[in-house]
């Protein structure tokens, strides 16, 4: 409409002469309507309030002054600040109020304009990103051209003309703005990586107070599990004795009815029975169960993997063997001082010892509630965990734990231990046993109504938990002979390793059923895979140069760590090597879960493989203590679920944690 | 500050497809979207020739100016001339005094200065010729209506 060249002095005298208007003014009229007309109104208010030799400019600051002057006309336009259109806008048309309400500004806002120190300006950063897409081509052009045409400068050097030379200044000028702009795309591209930054530590932020509310979650879950058990438990004693006190009032109306005693009496007699009645009756021992957790823990999936969760000085020597059911469940820990603890993960409390085995435990296998330990006396001795009398929060809560550092002040226990469990905290536990191997067990494996053990006598045998009894021995020996009798082969034959310093090695090392499958490794550093319907061996993996100490398979996979120091991760559907890498010393133990590899490889830090990134790290108590690394104990044995782990030493320290 | 654009800048439309991209790295970097891309589609809006986008346009530049202190300055300015543009010429001229008062060296403010005074005065005084055209008319239509009513 009306454009700022309106105003310019040459039209301004082109369309008015300063006395008589007029006439101009009507040849204007048709191309510029509006604007004249407002021209003509303001031309002819200058005539009528007698400025017959004033210039337009004269008489139009008089519109002006005139203008403002009178108070209504000022309050209705407000002609200082705005045009009635913009002021009816913003009073009249809902849709424009609400706009100017959501992006006016407040004045407390508009009084807070800090200095700027940007490294460039949002309108370059706007002309640096526009052009891109035309501009892109012509850059590579020039680089790929950038030879040849130093080749054309030095040609036209020689000419020495006029004209090149203003060409180019023109490339010099458009090269420097394009390292200009080049220059404002880098800076933008700092700034963005560190706005990133600043959200990132945001949101790490933010992360950790999740993750402390996760934590606060779960010990809350925790204290109301305990409490449900408490209720559970106080129901079920109600429930007794109330069937108890039904029981006698059965009885009582006879003895009662004999007399003519009054109500009050007679009530006064049930009343009386009824306190006896714990005394008299002989209660049946109160089963203070350990409940199955009805939630599940994942506090720790969430913690930065490699962080400590937990350390325990569970045993005086070496840990033989170890095994947890759940992430902070329940742990099983066998060592050579010939104890088996049972520990509460959560709480960090030992549960009680399971005791009845002559000698120390070598393996055993932690099941839902079930416990299954194989001994240096030949025998497998099966627990039920659930039966232990056992009260999970007496430390869990806060106040509970402050009340054991106040025991432990007073007992002068500066290590703030929890008290030891009483010695028949554990007594309903035990199942039974299962004799028949003729020398020590040295490794098991339990899987629903069937368990496994291998033990040094050179057999294998399968045992029906149900009925208790063996099922099916094998002879690993027999087998390794059959197999080379029957192929031809050496492969599959018995054959001492190369290494006769492992005279001392387990005869079998690990095992591990699924089904009617088994798969064992032996001394001999064969992993013979069993199908125990038949009792045959049908796969042997050879590769292992050192008697194999760990192994473990899931449905694709299995994994072998041996005394050769390496670990070997084995195809099962082609029974090749899918993978092998070595430490430096034997391999003790290992364990994988769906995400990582951990093994225990005489050292002072689990050695971790990351399956999905094949990334090999270290977690344990040497990673951060590097400067005392040889005092810290040897990591024997580890076990892994679910991104939880823990290792027992040498020193009978067990530590937890997140992977 | 000699890196902002001039007025006349903002009267050039841009490219619908190159609104698109703006639009489309805006709507892709979601809910953290940088400075840098907010402004872009912001001022692709204000250049563009459709009021709704114009709106739109100054409504992303205030958040700019809420959410990122050290970029006030810089979108005082742009909030200045978008309200010129959207013809809220109260606002913008609010904007651009305070710009003008933090650096009174701006060209470029002070150009819009001129552009947004010039703007005021014209339509104002449309405004008032309207007005006071619709009186004389009103009052030649009363006068006639009363003539006749008179002669009848």
């Amino acid at each position: 409409m009306a454009s700022p060249e309106g105003r310019s002095g040459s039209s301004r005298d082109q369309y008015i002469p300063p006395e008589d208007d007029d006439p101009g003014l009507f040849n204007g009229v048709n191309t510029r309507q509006i604007e004249t007309f407002g021209r003509k109104v303001t031309a002819t208010a200058g005539h009528l309030m007698g400025g017959p030799e004033g210039s337009f400019h004269n008489t139009l600051t008089d519109v002006h002054r005139e203008l403002r002057r009178p108070l209504i006309q000022r309050s209705v336009f407000s002609f200082a600040q705005t045009t009635p259109r913009d002021l009816a806008r913003s009073k009249f048309i809902p849709s424009e109020i609400q706009q100017r309400a959501i992006s006016s500004l407040p004045d407390a806002l508009l009084s807070n304009i800090p200095q700027d120190h940007n490294a460039y300006s949002l309108f370059q950063g706007f002309q640096a990103t526009l052009p891109e897409d035309p501009e892109s081509p012509k850059v590579r052009h020039g680089r790929h051209n950038s030879r040849g045409r130093k080749l054309l400068e030095g040609s036209r050097e020689q000419l020495d003309d006029g004209q090149p030379i203003s060409r180019l200044r023109n490339e010099k000028t458009s090269l420097s703005h394009r390292l200009e702009m080049l220059e404002v795309r880098k800076s933008m591209c700092a700034t963005e990586i560190r706005e990133i930054d600043n959200k990132i530590s945001n949101l790490n932020t933010m992360r950790k107070i999740v993750l402390d509310r996760l934590a606060g979650l779960e010990q809350d879950e925790i204290e109301l599990e305990h409490d449900l058990n408490d209720v559970d438990n106080r129901i079920e004693d109600m429930q007794e004795e109330m069937d108890d006190a039904a029981a006698l009032a059965q009885k009582s109306p006879g003895s009662s009815a004999g007399g003519d005693m009054p109500t009050t009496s007679g009530e006064f007699m049930s009343q009386s029975i009824y306190q006896k009645l714990p005394e008299t009756t002989p209660k049946p021992k109160k089963k203070r169960h350990v409940p199955r957790r009805v939630s599940t823990m994942i506090l720790h999936e969430h913690l930065e993997s490699g962080s400590k969760i937990k350390d325990m000085q569970a045993h005086n020597d070496l840990i033989t063997a170890l095994d947890f059911d759940a992430p902070f469940g329940t742990m099983v820990t066998a060592s050579m001082d010939d104890t088996v603890r049972v520990w509460d993960l959560n709480a960090g409390r030992c549960m009680g010892m399971l005791e009845g085995h002559l000698s120390s435990v070598r393996c055993l296998q932690v099941e839902e509630n079930i416990v299954a330990t194989g001994s240096m006396d030949a025998s497998i001795r099966l627990w039920d965990l659930s039966r232990a009398d056992y009260a999970p929060m007496e430390s869990g809560t806060s106040k509970d734990g402050n009340q054991d550092e106040d025991d432990g002040l007073v007992f002068e226990n500066p290590e703030d231990e929890p008290p030891p469990p009483p010695p028949t905290s554990m007594q309903d536990c035990p199942l039974f046993s299962l004799e028949g191997h003729v020398a020590e067990v040295t490794a098991l494996y339990l899987r629903g109504d069937m368990l496994v053990s291998g033990s040094s006598d050179k057999t294998l045998r399968q045992w029906d938990l149900v009925k208790g009894r063996c099922v099916q021995t094998l002879d690993v020996l027999w087998a390794a002979a059959q197999a080379a009798t029957t192929m031809g082969s050496s492969e599959g034959q018995w054959r001492p390793t190369g290494r006769q310093s492992d005279s001392s090695a387990d005869f079998v090392g690990a095992l591990q059923c699924f089904d009617a499958a088994l798969a064992c490794g032996t001394a001999d550093g064969i992993v013979r895979l069993w199908d125990l319907r038949s009792g045959q061996v049908h796969r042997s993996l050879v590769g292992h140069t050192g008697p194999i100490t760990a192994l473990q398979f899931d449905d694709v996979h299995m994994v072998t760590g041996s005394n050769d120091r390496s670990i070997r991760i084995w195809d099962l559907r082609t029974g090749s090597i899918f993978d092998a890498y070595a430490y430096d010393n034997p391999i003790t133990g290992m364990a994988f879960d769906a995400k990582q590899i951990v093994s225990a490889a005489g050292e002072d830090v689990v050695k971790v493989y990351d399956k999905t990134d094949s990334r090999q790290w270290n977690c344990g108590p040497g990673v951060s203590e590097t400067d005392v690394a040889g005092h810290l104990a040897v990591i024997e044995q580890v076990r892994i679920k679910e991104g939880y782990m823990v290792e027992g030493r040498r020193d009978g320290m067990v530590g937890v944690w997140s992977c | 500050m000699s890196t902002l654009p001039y007025a006349a800048d903002a009267e050039s439309p841009l490219k619908p497809e190159e609104l698109q991209v703006l639009r489309a790295q805006y709507e892709k970097e979601g809910d953290y979207v940088g400075i840098q891309t907010k402004f872009n589609y912001a001022w692709g809006l204000i250049k563009s020739s459709s009021r709704p986008d114009q709106q739109e346009g100054v409504r992303l530049l205030s958040d700019i100016f809420r959410n990122s202190p050290e970029r006030r300055r810089e979108c005082l300015y742009y909030l200045a001339l978008g309200n010129y543009k959207l013809g809220n010429y109260a606002e913008a001229r609010r904007y651009n005094d305070l710009l003008i008062d933090l650096e009174p060296a701006n060209l470029q403010a002070g150009s819009l200065k001129g552009l947004i005074d010039d703007k005021v005065a014209k339509e104002g005084l449309v405004g008032a010729a309207i007005v006071g055209g619709l009186a004389v008319a009103a009052g030649i239509v009363g006068s006639m209506l009363f003539k006749s009513a008179r002669r009848r």
